[in-house]
Order: structure tokens, then C-alpha cells, then sequence
């Protein structure tokens, strides 16, 4: 291993993916906690779910068949989800929400298993995107450039969506009051179903991308968990500021962690986590001071 | 007994205290009258320590409290009851007091005794439920006794931490004409080396209780002195009533 | 605040009475089962104990209790340290860790509480999954159990195991009492129902929530070590966030901040699992399905809800009574 140009451009663009991986999943958990208030431990199970609706499609249609669709399948569950379970824990305390949540992420592992099995599936990445491309001095797979140019991408167009439009402009409305939101004629009812949908959307998404560069399985949503929230809580709830700050924190300290101090790397982003929690009890950038 | 010098405090460009300074004298009653918003409640957070100020210090028993946390300035003796009720609401009237009571005698920390069966605790529980009247209350819960009960227990969790000095946050706050003359009773028939800093809307209770008055009006003490001469001062009838009368 | 009454005395009586015949009677799976569930339920009151009475919702204390038991193994074993000194020093030693964890998240709430904690949990995790000289991911084998010869006692029988663990479980819900009920416990109590006013009021409110975590960290801490000395083998998956899960899970199940409640919720748990695990591999789909009813139920658990039956029905009994001797009675004390 030398530590030259082509090691730094490596390991930064392996970073650079697995924080667009995590931005995927933790923005749609920060901004429905942001807006509703709603810890829902359930949403990496979300994303275990759109990886398998991807490789279930995958087998009929082909990737894109599941790229497209793993998504808007994982909205449907979260529509379900929404109607049956978390309209009615919306006003409960965070711990009767964080139940409610660990028990569907029981009820999820083994529904997977029951209808998917225990056996790992595998998605093979689209022939379009399979090559690697010469990049800073180094041949890196097309696919994870894909996936930062798709992470890079929803980040601009949630950037624009949430600060320059009027549905952004409700919900950031809502984030800051929702009290006095509603009180301005906003509907944050279907607002909070909206966001919702679209959080679950956005996890399936990033279960599908996922799924070739990992082997699918169904504790896949429990192994992604941990990291979406350690990203949201040092970026702070509520902000895309924050998850996309958190991401990028996480993934470089993790990649980096592990090829530079191995015997520390995992330990190291706990430790960046209590130390977050010590100086700024409520993340580096929250959605209200 | 407590002081404060030249106290200040802004949020963002709004000045809410201006250099404040006031001086009370060990048994003194002093009432803070002032229209909403003049920075009434955001002195006593200073004082107590809620808040940090931008600048001037805070005495109490002559030493410079300043820099101490909220709970350490409460054991040297300044208590606080709150405009809004801050009680435990899932306890009882009994426990609320013997919670604050145990903090005076040095029980709440222990873990070799029970806080709140100590002999101590009780005198104090029973001493200051007489004061306020909530003898007929002691084993309701909170949540189940009326709100002006909750009142008197507001002031009554403030006293049973035996304090040198208590703030009160509009005592009577919420409560009709009869109970508010309850209170100035209950008020001036507190112990006389108790030092008490008031705040109040109802003047009468102001003029009936108060020793000295200091009046503030947008952050600033505009008055400072005997309740005669606050009733007939020109400048007071203009902020104040003036205010008063447009609220 | 924490009060016993005559359903909580009656269904201790009946929790003891059932794990002491069982102890007696049961064979050898019975008997791993009845220690499993006696383990459970020490780390349960620990936890229950911080979240029930303090409002700290704590997602580390699987991990403490892995630390307890780390540290018995280290010290019994690899340090060569008498076993009863080991589990002295694996009980203050998770207590240290739950000190410094409870006092570095005394300033943290709600969300932020449960995510603070469960990131000190994954940490140790880490910090025991990556470390060689504990064995990393393969874990300890070989640890053994107390040496009681001396008193006539054979640990390594599993009757006696149990009766033993069944005694220390005994201990530590005296303890658990003594501590909810002793100032410091009053005062967490205090915190719980408001800590702005227990601080105005002069109370160090993060001391008051460090020590009852370390106190709470203790128990769990020798909960771990009783589970390193049962399978006589220990592994990171013993500090995994799912244990601290599973044990929030049982607290919730049984009735949080009864203290009776998790004893039951931890019966129920363990003899589920199994009678699950017996008949299905999807054991964990049926815990969850109940675990979702429970909570969307809004009962306070399986205990909660039939205390509050039983309250019901007493407070109707008296609501009768007062009613017949003197016609304007006043309300009892609930």
C-alpha cells in the first residue's frame, strides 16, 4: 500500500460513495423525524426491502426494471405503514415510537425471510455501467461513480426542492412550527404522508442501488441502521445540511479509518459520535436551535 | 442579601436587560411591577441562573454568584417559584414538598435513607403546608388537586428549600380576586428575615406587600423606591398604567 | 415513585414460589431455561430502574452487561483472580462504565438519550470485536463457574446454578427497592417528572442520573457476569444492540417503572422464545406483531394492565364503601 495520489483518489471516491449511500437513507429519516417528530428505527428495513423488490424485479425486467421500480414499491409499503401504524404513534412519547419501530424491524426480518428465504441474493450491475472508467490516475468501477453521481444528484434536487419551491417552503414550515404551520392553512397532515412516502421512496432507492455492491440479505436493513443513525444524529435531525454533513463525515471517517488505523476505525466513529453529543447535545446542524 | 450590578442581556439586537442594579436588603419585600415584555421574567433567570448575562454580576450573602450554575446558587439559598406551575405533576403534594425539602437537609442525594420518610424532611413538609395552606391536600396528586391549590404548592415547593432569598413569578398569576387576597395574607405572614423579590401585575397586592418597588420598563429600572412614592410618581402612571391600560 | 402494593406482594410471592419450585423440580432444560430467564430478569430491573425511575431510556445495556461479563473472564481467567473477586471487580467495573455513560449523557433527551447511549453500546461492542486479546469476534471459552465447594455447593450442577442465580436475583430486587426508595432514587424520581425545577429547586442534576446509572450498570454488570459463568462462553453478540433492544423490548412488554412488571415480562419473553423457537424459525415476527400491540395498546405492558384492572376494580370497591359509611366522602389516596 503506497500512500500516493492514486491511494488518496481511491479511498476518497470509496467515501464519497458510501456517504451518498448513507445520504440516500438518512435524508428521509431526518426530515420525518424533523417534521413529524417520528423516530422510525424501521427505515433501514425499508431500504432491505427495496434491495429485494430490486432483485425480485431485477429477475423479470432486468436492473432498471428494479432501479425504477424497487422504489415506488417501498413507497407503497411505507403508504401501508403510514395508515396502519404511524398516523396513530404520531403523538406518542420518542420511546413508544422507537418500540413500535424495533418491533417492525422484527416482524420485517422475518417476513423477508419468509418470502425471500435465508439465502443471499445477488444482482449483476447493468452492462451500461459495468466497466470501470480511468479517473485520477485510477480505474475506478463505474457503478460507485454512479452511485455518487445519483447521491450528488438527489442532493441538488432535494436542495432546490426544499429551498426554492412552495412545497419546500411548507415543509420547512413545518420543520420549524408545525403548530403554526398548520395554523397558516397548511395541510401538515398530508404533508407529514408526503414526506413520508417520499423518505421510504428514497430508502428502497438506496436498497436498490445497494444491492449489487452487497450481497442481499435479510440483515441488511439491522447492518445499515446503526451507521443512518449515528450519520443523523451528528449531522443533527431535521436538516439536509445535516444528513448530507453527517454522510460525508461518516463515510470519510469510516473509509479512511479503516485504511489508515484499523485496530481503531471502528471504535473511532463512535467515539467522533460521543464526542458530537458532548459538545453539541443535539448534532452539528440541527433543523431548529 | 442579593445584589446585581449593571446587568445585561440581549437575544440577537433586542436589549431585554439594560444595566440593571439593584440592591436588597436582608428582609426586605420588594415587588417588580412592569408592562409584559418589559424584562421582568428574564431578570429572575438571571438571577437564578437560567440565563447567563452579557454583562454586571449577581450577589447573594455578599458573594458573586455569576458564574455559578443554576443549582449551586439554589443551595446557597435563592429559591424561585415559577409563573408558570412547575411541579411534579405525577406526585404528590406531599412528595413535591419533601422532594424540595430533602435538597435543604441534604437527604436527596443519599442512598442509605429514604428522603422523604426523615423526621427533618417532615417537620419542613409539615411547616411549609401549614404557611400555604395545603394541609387538607398533602396526599393528593398534583394532577388532581385544583389550579389555584397548585399555586399555593408552587410557592410552597419554593419555601421548603428553607431559601435566604425567594423569587416569585406572578403568585397569583391565573387566579381570581378571593384567592389573590389569600395570597397577600399568606404573603405577609411569611417569616420577616425572608428576603422575597415579587413579580406582579396586581397592584394592589404590590402596594399591600411590598417594602420597596423597582419598576422596569423595557428592560430598564425606571423606578426605584418606596410604595408611596411609586403611587403618586407621574413617570410610573405613564409606563405602567399606561401599558396596563392598553393590555 | 415507587410503592409496592398488594398485587405487586402477590405476584412476587407467586414469581418466587414458581422459580423455586421449578428450580427444584425442573430438568436440565428446564433448568437452562429458568436461568436464562433469571439472568433476564436481573438485567431487566437494571433497566428498568434507570428508564422506569429516571426517564433515561438507555440502549447500552446489553453492552454493559457484555462488559460484566468481559471483564469476569478476564479477570477469573486470563488475570487468574479468585472468581468471587472477579465478580466483585466485573460489578464495579461495568458500574465505572455506566458512571462515565450516564454522566456524559445526563445532558441529552429523549431521541438524543437513547441514540448517545446506543452509540457508547456499539462502541464497546467495536472496542471488544476488534480487540485479539478478547478473543474478537470468536469470544472466550472455558470461563469458569464459582468455586462454593467450601459451603457445599457444586455451581457446576445446573440445579444449584440456578438456585444461586435465583438468590443473587432476590438480592438485587432488595437492592433495586432500597435504591428507588433511598434520597437519591426520590430525587431521580424528582428529575423525571421535572428536572428544570429539581435543579432550581438545588439538585446536581447529572450526578443524581450518573450514580443511579453505575448503580444501574452494577446489577447489569452482574447480570453479565452470571451469563459469562452459565454458557461458559462469552461472545461480542452478547454486547450487540439488539440485547439492549431485546431488554427494552421485555421492560416495555412487562410494564415499565413497576419494577414487578419486567420479572413478568421476562418470564414471558424467554418461555415465548422458546415455545416459539419450537414450533417456527419465525419467532421473531410473532414477538414483534405482540410487541406492536402492546405498545399501540397504550397499556403500560402486560403488568401495567392488569394493575390497572385491579386498581379499577379497588378503587370502585372503595369509591363503594366511603360511599355507604358517609355520604360526601373524600377521594382516596390512589
Amino acid at each position: 500500500m503506497s500512500l500516493d495520489l492514486g491511494f488518496w483518489a481511491l479511498q476518497g471516491l470509496n467515501a464519497l460513495q458510501l456517504s451518498m449511500l448513507l445520504f440516500l437513507l438518512s435524508i428521509g429519516l431526518t426530515v420525518i423525524f424533523g417534521l413529524m417528530h417520528f423516530v422510525n428505527l424501521a427505515h433501514g428495513s425499508l431500504y432491505a426491502l427495496g434491495a429485494y423488490f430490486a432483485a425480485t424485479l431485477a429477475g423479470f425486467g432486468g436492473y432498471w426494471a428494479g432501479f425504477f421500480l424497487a422504489p415506488v414499491a417501498v413507497a407503497g409499503v411505507g403508504v401501508l405503514l403510514y395508515s396502519g401504524l404511524i398516523r396513530r404513534m404520531r403523538k406518542s412519547g420518542p420511546m413508544a415510537q422507537v418500540l413500535v419501530t424495533f418491533g417492525l424491524i422484527f416482524a420485517m426480518l422475518d417476513l423477508t425471510r419468509l418470502f425471500w428465504g435465508d439465502l443471499a441474493l445477488a444482482i449483476e450491475v447493468p452492462e451500461v455501467l459495468g466497466g470501470r472508467v480511468a479517473l485520477l490516475g485510477i480505474e475506478y468501477p463505474t457503478y460507485r461513480l454512479f452511485i455518487i453521481a445519483l447521491g450528488l444528484a438527489i442532493f441538488a434536487a432535494l436542495a432546490f426542492v426544499l429551498g426554492r419551491t412552495q412545497i419546500g417552503a411548507m415543509i420547512r414550515a413545518g420543520v420549524d412550527n408545525d403548530a403554526m404551520a398548520a395554523c397558516l392553512g397548511i395541510n401538515v397532515e398530508r404533508l407529514f404522508f408526503i414526506v413520508f412516502c417520499v423518505g421510504c421512496a428514497l430508502a428502497g432507492l438506496a436498497g436498490a442501488v445497494a444491492a449489487p455492491l452487497l450481497s442481499v440479505t435479510p440483515d441488511m436493513g439491522l447492518q445499515i441502521l446503526i451507521p443512518t443513525l449515528i450519520v443523523i444524529v451528528i449531522g443533527g435531525l431535521g436538516s439536509l445540511k445535516g444528513a448530507i454533513a453527517g454522510s460525508l463525515i461518516f463515510g470519510f471517517v469510516q473509509t479512511f479509518g479503516a485504511v489508515l488505523a484499523p485496530q481503531l476505525a471502528s471504535v473511532l466513529i463512535y467515539a467522533l459520535l460521543a464526542a458530537v453529543l458532548v459538545v453539541k447535545p443535539v448534532g452539528l446542524f440541527p433543523a431548529k436551535g | 442579601m442579593l445584589e446585581t450590578r449593571n446587568l445585561s442581556k440581549s437575544f440577537g439586537a433586542i436589549q431585554v436587560t439594560r444595566n440593571v442594579s439593584l440592591k436588597l436588603e436582608r428582609g426586605e419585600r420588594r415587588v417588580i411591577l412592569g408592562p409584559n415584555g418589559a424584562g421582568k421574567t428574564t431578570l429572575f433567570n438571571l438571577l437564578v441562573g437560567e440565563l447567563t448575562p452579557d454583562a454586571g454580576s449577581v450577589h447573594l450573602a455578599g458573594e458573586d454568584v455569576t458564574a455559578l450554575p443554576v443549582a449551586k446558587r439554589a443551595r446557597r439559598g435563592l429559591s424561585r417559584s415559577y409563573q408558570k406551575n412547575t411541579l411534579f405533576d405525577g406526585l404528590t403534594v406531599e412528595q413535591n414538598l419533601g422532594l424540595a425539602a430533602a435538597l435543604y437537609t441534604g437527604h436527596a442525594t443519599r442512598l442509605w435513607s429514604d428522603s422523604l420518610a426523615k423526621p427533618e424532611v417532615r417537620e419542613i413538609v409539615a411547616e411549609v403546608a401549614e404557611q400555604v395552606n395545603l394541609m387538607p391536600h398533602l396526599h393528593a396528586r398534583v394532577s388532581e388537586v385544583s389550579y389555584g391549590v397548585r399555586r399555593q404548592l408552587e410557592v410552597g415547593v419554593a419555601l421548603a428549600t428553607r431559601p435566604l432569598v425567594l423569587l416569585m413569578d406572578e403568585p397569583t398569576s391565573g387566579v381570581g380576586p378571593e384567592m389573590s387576597k389569600g395570597f397577600h395574607d399568606l404573603l405577609n405572614n411569611l417569616p420577616r428575615d425572608l428576603t422575597l423579590l415579587i413579580i406582579e401585575h396586581d397592584m394592589d397586592l404590590a402596594f399591600d406587600v411590598a417594602d420597596t418597588i423597582t419598576v422596569l420598563n423595557y428592560g430598564e429600572v425606571v423606578f426605584d423606591g418606596l410604595p408611596e412614592e411609586a403611587r403618586g410618581s407621574k413617570l410610573l402612571k405613564e409606563i405602567y398604567l399606561g401599558s396596563w391600560e392598553d393590555a | 415513585m415507587f410503592k409496592h402494593n398488594t398485587l405487586r406482594y402477590a405476584v412476587l410471592v407467586l414469581l418466587a414460589a414458581g422459580a423455586l419450585f421449578q428450580a427444584l423440580t425442573a430438568e436440565y432444560f428446564g433448568l437452562e431455561i429458568l436461568t436464562e430467564i433469571l439472568i433476564l430478569a436481573m438485567l431487566v430491573l437494571a433497566l428498568d430502574i434507570v428508564a422506569g425511575f429516571g426517564g433515561m431510556v438507555s440502549l447500552c445495556h446489553g453492552a454493559l452487561m457484555g462488559v460484566g461479563a468481559y471483564a469476569f473472564a478476564l479477570l477469573a481467567g486470563q488475570a487468574g483472580i479468585a472468581p468471587v473477586l472477579a465478580m466483585a471487580g466485573a460489578v464495579a467495573f461495568s458500574g465505572g462504565i455506566a458512571w462515565v455513560i450516564g454522566a456524559i449523557c445526563a445532558r441529552s433527551h429523549g431521541i438524543y438519550f437513547i441514540m448517545a447511549t446506543l452509540a457508547f453500546g456499539q462502541m464497546a461492542y467495536s472496542f471488544v470485536f476488534e480487540s485479539p486479546v478478547l478473543g474478537g469476534d470468536d469470544g472466550i471459552s472455558g470461563i469458569a463457574r464459582l468455586d462454593l465447594t467450601q459451603i457445599g455447593v457444586d455451581l457446576n450442577d445446573s440445579r444449584s446454578f440456578a438456585l444461586f442465580c435465583l438468590a443473587l436475583l432476590a438480592v438485587v430486587y432488595g437492592a433495586s427497592v432500597l435504591i428507588l426508595r433511598s434520597g437519591l432514587g426520590r430525587s431521580l424520581s424528582g428529575v423525571m417528572h421535572n428536572e428544570q425545577r429539581m435543579r432550581a429547586l438545588g439538585l446536581t442534576v447529572w450526578r443524581v442520573k450518573a450514580d443511579v446509572f453505575g448503580l444501574s450498570g452494577m446489577i447489569a454488570g452482574l447480570a453479565g457476569a452470571l451469563a459469562a459463568q452459565h454458557s461458559m462462553f462469552i461472545s461480542p453478540g452478547l454486547l450487540s444492540w439488539t440485547v439492549s433492544g431485546e431488554a427494552l423490548v421485555v421492560v416495555i412488554l412487562g410494564g415499565l417503572g413497576t419494577l414487578v412488571g419486567p420479572l413478568v415480562g421476562a418470564v414471558a419473553f424467554v418461555v415465548l422464545k422458546h415455545e416459539l423457537s419450537a414450533i417456527t424459525t419465525y419467532w421473531h415476527l410473532i414477538v414483534g406483531v405482540i410487541l406492536i400491540a402492546v405498545v399501540m395498546s397504550r397499556a403500560n405492558g402486560i403488568f401495567g394492565w392488569i394493575e390497572a384492572r385491579w386498581g379499577a376494580r379497588i378503587e370502585r370497591r372503595v369509591a363503594d364503601a366511603t360511599r355507604k359509611q358517609q355520604p360526601d366522602g373524600v377521594a382516596s389516596d390512589a
